[in-house]
């Protein structure tokens, strides 16, 4: 019974956080958005510098009406939202926020991070599928060549980590760099990964799935009201869990140099990342998608390799 | 182009696109907050042709010729003449001047037209009424429009005013 109601309270903290996350996060891509543009963003609903605004927009997506498409697979269309924000939350029970601060700690943490995100590509292809519709059959298409292809590369740059950690668990890989950082040594892994990381996460240089000019919304074509904000929400969750993840695997998690609790030392470096990834995202126009494919096949699935070898050549000659 | 010499390119220009961005960043915005603060109108913008009274003798220089009515292309202003009672004569000088803003498309030519300097262009932009009928002013309510408003006259010929 207790271990029950310790799930539940876990799965309630877990998804508190990530509807929080999403919220600020929206907010603060409106903010850099607006003053990248020499604008002010979001300002007028309210709290500091309009932070409200996201949850204005939540209870405006919440009222409105419930439009289904004719035509849909009914079954399909429905649990598309669904299969797509399940392993954007699932991912968070992984993650190591300080120490001793982890939901689960598994002694396969990254394996399980890696393939459960995997299961996002399922939801996309759902909602293209089930919504009957040529622009989210084209987006879901494209979403799936993208995010198989990135899975690759994200997967192959993260095993210099392991190796130089040699361990899988999230927890000893972030202990394993009380000393030194694995940046460094794995500079060519961190930039491999985190390019991956906003491919999967359908970022504006990669986020051909969606692409506004050419094929409407996507694969979310089709939906509105709040299973449209499903995919929003797990968007913004993949996000944080892709950048999280290079802080634990390459920033030395919840290490830091000053006297700060480990969990703040891990929310600053993540979110920097994500202030960079939003960065990019209103700077670098989107890439065609034989560009985006070269970049995967041709440029970063080597170079990971190249990482691996460097690093698996270290470990066996030096120590 | 050769693979070292993509990578570099491809590094300069994400480089150089994400500098720019820091810098727009730093910028202040230029967001001017409307309802709170009001933004400079350039000279020479136009909101609505008024009625003028002539500053010497007080009365409307407007004669009633009809040259703006006839320039007008979407037809808006519509003009009476006086008429002399007693004597049944045409007088020189309008009875009504209607000028319905709903169609005005504010093209300045009525004004152009006027051999009389009758007519003046607003620059008061926040005419906004909650019903069209409201957008039909008469001759009083344009001379009161012309009393509070800051009036630019740009016919031709004129020098433009240099504020």
């Amino acid at each position: 019974m207790n271990d029950v109601l310790a799930a539940v309270l876990e799965a309630i903290a877990v998804l508190c956080y990530v509807a929080l996350n999403a919220f600020v996060l929206i907010w603060l891509e409106r903010k850099i958005a607006g003053h990248i543009q020499r604008r002010v963003g979001p300002l007028r609903v309210g709290g500091p510098g309009g932070a409200l605004q996201s949850l204005a927009d939540g209870i405006k997506l919440f009222s409105k009406e419930d439009f289904r498409p004719g035509g849909r697979d009914s079954l399909v269309w429905w649990l598309a939202p669904l299969v797509s924000m399940t392993p954007a939350v699932m991912v968070f029970i992984a993650i190591p926020f300080g120490q001793h601060l982890i939901v689960h700690d598994m002694n396969i943490g990254l394996i399980f991070i890696a393939s459960i995100s995997s299961f996002g590509l399922l939801g996309v292809f759902m909602a293209g599928w089930g919504s009957n519709n040529k622009y989210s059959l084209l987006g879901a298409m494209r979403a799936g060549a993208q995010l198989f292809s990135y899975e690759i590369p994200a997967i192959l740059s993260t095993i210099g980590v392991v190796l130089a950690a040699g361990s899988l668990s999230l927890e000893t890989i972030v202990a394993k760099q009380s000393a030194h950082w694995f940046l460094f040594p794995q500079i060519l892994g961190f930039i491999v990964f985190y390019i991956a990381v906003l491919a999967e996460t359908n970022r504006t240089p990669f986020d051909l799935a969606e692409a506004e000019s050419e094929l409407v919304a996507g694969y979310f074509t089709e939906y509105s009201g709040i299973r449209w904000a499903m995919f929003p929400f797990a968007e913004y969750g993949s996000l944080f869990t892709g950048c999280a993840l290079a802080t634990t695997l390459f920033l030395g998690g919840w290490h830091g140099p000053l006297f700060l609790p480990g969990w703040i030392w891990f929310l600053i470096k993540t979110y920097i990342l994500v202030f960079i990834a939003m960065w990019i995202r209103w700077t670098l126009p989107r890439v065609r998608i034989d560009q985006l494919m070269d970049l995967g096949w041709k440029f970063l699935i080597p170079l990971s390799l190249v990482n691996i070898l460097g690093t698996g050549a270290y470990i066996a000659l030096v120590r | 182009m050769s693979l070292p010499r993509t990578v570099w390119n491809t590094i300069k220009s994400v480089v150089i696109g994400h500098s720019v961005t820091a810098r727009e960043i730093a910028t202040r915005p230029i967001t001017v907050f409307y309802p709170e603060e009001k933004p400079e109108f350039p000279t020479g913008s136009r909101s609505v042709p008024v009625l003028k009274v002539n500053e010497e003798s007080g009365y409307i220089n407007c004669t009633s010729c009809g040259l703006c009515e006839r320039t007008c292309p979407p037809g808006c202003i519509d003009i009476e003449q006086a008429v002399d009672p007693a004597t049944n004569k045409k007088k020189p000088w309008p009875h009504s001047y209607t000028l319905d803003l709903s169609h005005c498309m504010v093209c300045n030519l009525c004004i152009e037209a006027c051999p009389f300097d009758a007519l003046e262009m607003l620059d008061v932009p926040e005419l906004a009424t909650y019903q069209v009928q409201d957008l039909k002013f008469n001759k009083e309510q344009l001379l009161d429009l012309w009393k509070t408003g800051k009036a630019i006259r740009i016919a031709e010929g004129q020098p433009m005013p240099s504020n």
